[in-house]
C-alpha cells in the first residue's frame, strides 16, 4: 500500500514537473537589486501561466553573459532567452543563432509592434528586421548639482548647452588650493567610449561607413572628423586644466563617487543611474538633469540608445520557444515596463507606460527624469543618431578608449590619437568582416 | 596453482594503472585535451559563435609578431613578473626571519600578514582601487595631509605600474612568507649557535647559513611566483588599470584575455596562449637546468 502511494506521488511529480509545464531558461547581466526584480517579474509571469517555468539566472556582466552563451550553443546547452547589450548585436546577428523576433512577431496578431518607442525599434531593427526584443534602454544624461552652482555663482536652472559654455561652467566649479591641488572639480564621466559615440551623434556625425552599418556591413571607421575632434579636444583640454577628473577605464562607480562626493560639479552618465541621485538629495544636495552640451554651431542631433534586449536562442523545440516568447512578450508590457523603470532608472521602451506615467503625475514629481525621456524624443533620427552596428564593437571600444587614455597622459596630440583610434578600428572591423 | 599466480601477477600490474584511471581522465579531459585543442585552433580563424571557421595557417602567430603592442606587452609582462618575483622572494625572506623570532605577539603579527592570502585577486583588485581612488581614496587623503600632493594612481603614468606592482606584491607575499617561516624553521639552532661562537655576525648568519639552506625553497618559490604573475595577475590588472592607460599595463595574459573573452577571438587568442606555453616550457626547463645546481638539498 505505501510503496503504491509513493509511487503515485512520484509519478504525479514527474507529471507536474516534466510533462505538463514548459521550462525555458532566462540568462540576464543585471547585478545587484535588480537580479530580486528580474525574479519577481518571472514569478508574477508563472503566476499568469502555470504550465511553464522560468529558470532565472544572472549570468553575469554583458561580457561574461556573451561568454556563457558561446560555450552554451557550443556545448547545446544554451538557454532559451538571453539579455544582452546593444554592442552585441551585429555579432548575435552573424551567429545565426537566435530566432529572428521579427519572424515571431510576424506570427502573432496579438503583438503591435507600433507600442515601441520609434528610438528603441530604429536601434534594434537591422535590414528592416527586428532581431530582439527592447527591454533595458537608457541613455547617457548630464546630472549637475545645483547645490554648487550656487556656490560658484552660476543659475542652477541653466545648465550649459554648448562646450564652450560646458568650459567655462567647468572653471568656475574648480577649486584649487595654493599648491595647485584641485580640491573640486568642474566635471566627470567614465572614460568609456560610449561618450564619445554619443557625443558624435549629438553632432549627427557618422561612427562607421555604410549608414553606420545599417544599409550594409560597416567596412571602415569613419570618426576622424571634426566632430570627433571636437570633442576629443574638449576632453583633453578640460582634463589637462584640472576641469575634468577622469577615471580609470569604463569605472561607472567612480564617476558616481565622485559626483556624489561633491568633488565634481557635473557628471554626465547612464540615465539607468538616475534613482541614486534622486536619493542623494538627502545627502545635501539637489541634482539636476539636462541634456548632453552640443559644440556651439552644430547641427540638431540626438543621443543613442544603449543598454540591453532580449534575445530568443533558436535550436530549441517549438514549446519552449513559444513559452521563450510568451515570456519575452511580458517582460515588455507596460506593467513590467513601469515597474523596471522605476527601479531602475532604464526608461519604458513602450509609449502605453509613458502615456500612463505621465497621467498620473509621475514626470511632474521626477523632473529628471522627464528630462532624460525627452532628450531621447526629441532626438532627430537619422543612421547617426540611430548608433552603429559593428560586429567588432567591444574591441573598437577598447581601442578608442586606449587612445583617449594616451591623449589624456599627453602621449599623443587630439589629432594624432584620434586619427590612431580611427585606423585601429576600421584593421579591427576589417579582421572581423573576413569571417563574414 | 600456475595459473592463480598468473593472475595474481597480471592483476599486480594492472591494479595501479587502474587507480591511475581517475586522475588521468580529469588531467586530459582538463589539461591536456584543451592545450592540444588550443594548438589546433591557434591555426584557425573562427567567428565568435563558432558557425564560420577559416583555416590561416600560422597567420594568427605572424599577426602577433608583426604588432607592435604584443611586444610591448611583452616587454612589460618580462619586467612585471621579474620585478614582483624579485621583490616577492627577496621581501618575504625577509619577513619570515623577522616573524620566526621569538618574541611575544609575533604569531598574532603572523596571522595579520597572512591574510592578504586569503583575499582573492579580484577583491584585492577592488580593495585597493578604494584605497587608491585619487578623490576619496585614503592612500591621497594622507599624501594630502602629509605631503601636500595629489596622485592619480590608476590613470596615469608611471603610477598605474607602482599601484600595480604594490598591491601584486601585497598579494603574493604571504603564500612565500608561509613557506620561508616553515623552512627557517628547520634550520637547526645548533649551526647557528655555533656560528655565533665562531664570530659571525647577524648578516652573515643570514646570508651564509640560512639563506643557502632554505635554497630549496627559494627554489620553488621562483618557479611558483612566475606562475602566478605570468597568469593570475589579471585579474588584479583588470580590475585596478584595465590594462591602462593607454595599454600601458597591459600584460601577455591579460591581451589574452581581452581577445577571447571580451572580443571572442578565439583564434588570435590560442596563437597568444601557444606562444606563453612555450615560454613558460622554456622558462622552467631552463630554470631547472641552471637553478637547480645552485639548490642545496640538506
Amino acid at each position: 500500500m505505501k510503496k503504491a502511494l509513493l509511487i503515485l506521488v512520484l509519478v504525479g511529480l514527474i507529471a507536474l514537473t516534466g510533462f505538463s509545464a514548459t521550462k525555458i531558461q532566462f540568462w540576464h547581466a543585471m547585478g545587484g537589486w535588480r537580479i530580486d526584480m528580474l525574479n519577481e517579474m518571472a514569478q508574477d509571469f508563472m503566476k499568469l501561466n502555470p504550465d511553464i517555468v522560468v529558470d532565472v539566472q544572472y549570468t553575469g556582466s554583458y561580457d561574461e553573459t556573451l561568454n556563457k552563451l558561446v560555450a552554451g550553443i557550443q556545448a547545446g546547452t544554451a538557454p532559451h532567452v538571453i539579455q544582452n547589450f546593444e554592442i552585441a548585436t551585429q555579432k548575435m546577428i552573424d551567429g545565426e543563432i537566435a530566432v529572428v523576433m521579427q519572424d515571431l512577431i510576424d506570427k502573432d496578431p496579438t503583438f503591435d509592434v507600433g507600442k515601441f518607442l520609434p528610438q528603441v525599434l530604429n536601434y534594434y531593427r537591422v535590414n528592416g528586421k527586428l532581431y530582439c526584443m527592447p527591454f533595458n534602454s537608457s541613455n547617457p544624461v548630464m546630472f549637475y548639482n545645483k547645490t554648487l552652482f550656487e556656490k560658484a555663482g552660476l543659475d542652477p536652472n541653466k545648465p550649459p548647452r554648448t562646450f564652450s559654455e560646458l568650459y567655462e561652467y567647468a572653471k568656475k566649479l574648480t577649486v584649487k588650493d595654493a599648491a595647485g591641488n584641485i580640491i573640486q572639480s568642474g566635471i566627470t564621466w567614465n572614460l568609456n567610449s560610449w561618450f564619445f559615440e554619443e557625443f558624435m551623434a549629438v553632432q549627427n556625425a557618422p561612427f562607421v561607413d555604410n549608414d553606420n552599418g545599417r544599409t550594409g556591413r560597416a567596412t571602415k571607421a569613419v570618426f576622424n572628423r571634426p566632430e570627433g575632434l571636437v570633442f576629443f579636444k574638449l576632453w583633453n583640454d578640460l582634463t589637462q586644466n584640472g576641469y575634468m577628473l577622469n577615471t580609470k577605464a569604463v569605472d561607472w562607480t567612480a564617476a558616481r563617487q565622485m559626483f556624489l562626493a561633491q568633488k565634481v560639479g557635473m557628471l554626465i552618465t547612464s540615465t539607468s543611474d538616475v534613482a541614486l541621485f534622486t536619493d542623494s538629495e538627502a545627502n545635501g544636495f539637489v541634482t539636476g538633469a539636462a541634456f548632453l552640451p552640443k559644440p556651439d554651431n552644430s547641427p540638431a542631433g540626438g543621443v543613442v540608445i544603449g543598454g540591453g534586449a532580449l534575445w530568443i536562442i533558436g535550436g530549441h523545440s517549438k514549446a519552449e520557444t513559444d513559452a521563450a516568447w510568451k515570456f519575452v512578450k511580458f517582460l515588455a508590457e507596460e506593467e513590467q515596463q513601469i515597474v523596471w523603470h522605476l527601479g531602475t532608472g532604464y526608461f519604458p521602451v513602450d509609449k502605453n507606460s509613458l502615456e500612463n506615467l505621465i497621467n498620473s503625475g509621475f514626470y511632474a514629481e521626477n523632473p529628471n527624469l522627464l528630462t532624460s525621456i525627452f532628450q531621447l524624443l526629441l532626438s532627430v533620427q537619422t543612421y547617426n543618431t540611430n548608433g552603429a552596428v559593428i560586429g567588432a564593437f567591444p574591441e573598437i571600444r577598447n581601442i578608442i578608449q586606449n587612445y583617449v587614455e594616451k591623449m589624456l597622459n599627453k602621449e599623443l596630440t587630439p589629432e594624432k590619437a584620434l586619427e590612431l583610434a580611427e585606423i585601429d578600428s576600421t584593421k579591427a572591423i576589417r579582421e572581423y568582416n573576413e569571417l563574414f | 596453482m600456475f595459473k592463480r599466480k598468473l593472475f595474481h601477477n597480471a592483476y599486480g600490474k594492472t591494479l595501479p594503472y587502474l587507480l591511475l584511471i581517475p586522475t588521468f581522465a580529469v588531467i586530459i579531459l582538463f589539461i591536456y585535451w584543451p592545450a592540444v585543442s588550443s594548438f589546433r585552433m591557434s591555426l584557425y580563424k573562427v567567428s565568435p559563435f563558432g558557425n564560420k571557421t577559416i583555416y590561416t595557417g600560422l597567420s594568427n602567430f605572424e599577426n602577433l609578431f608583426k604588432n607592435p603592442d604584443y611586444e610591448k606587452s611583452a616587454w612589460f609582462t618580462l619586467f612585471y613578473v621579474s620585478f614582483t618575483v624579485i621583490a616577492t622572494i627577496f621581501l618575504s625572506f625577509i619577513l619570515a626571519l623577522l616573524l620566526n623570532q621569538k618574541v611575544p605577539g609575533s604569531r598574532f603579527y603572523r596571522t595579520l600578514i597572512f591574510s592578504p592570502y586569503a583575499v582573492s585577486p579580484a577583491i584585492s583588485g577592488t580593495l585597493w582601487s578604494f584605497l587608491l581612488n585619487p578623490v576619496v581614496g585614503h592612500v591621497n587623503y594622507f599624501f594630502m595631509k602629509a605631503f601636500n600632493v595629489q596622485v592619480l594612481w590608476l590613470t596615469t603614468k608611471p603610477y598605474a605600474l607602482y599601484a600595480l606592482l604594490f598591491s601584486s606584491i601585497w598579494k603574493a607575499l604571504p603564500f612565500s612568507i608561509i613557506f620561508y617561516i616553515a623552512a627557517l624553521q628547520n634550520v637547526s639552532d645548533e649551526l647557528l649557535e655555533s656560528a655565533t661562537i665562531e664570530g659571525a655576525g647577524t648578516l652573515r648568519k643570514i646570508w651564509k647559513i640560512q639563506f643557502p639552506l632554505v635554497s630549496p625553497i627559494t627554489f620553488y618559490l621562483v618557479i611558483m611566483n612566475i606562475i602566478s604573475s605570468m597568469f593570475q595577475s589579471f585579474a588584479i590588472i583588470d580590475v585596478m588599470t584595465k590594462g591602462g592607460p593607454g595599454g600601458y599595463t597591459t600584460t601577455m595574459m591579460y591581451r589574452l584575455f581581452l581577445d577571447a573573452f571580451a572580443y571572442q577571438k578565439t583564434g588570435p587568442a590560442s596563437a597568444q596562449s601557444v606562444v606563453m606555453f612555450l615560454l613558460m616550457a622554456g622558462v622552467t626547463i631552463v630554470y631547472f637546468l641552471f637553478g637547480e645546481r645552485k639548490v642545496h638539498y640538506a
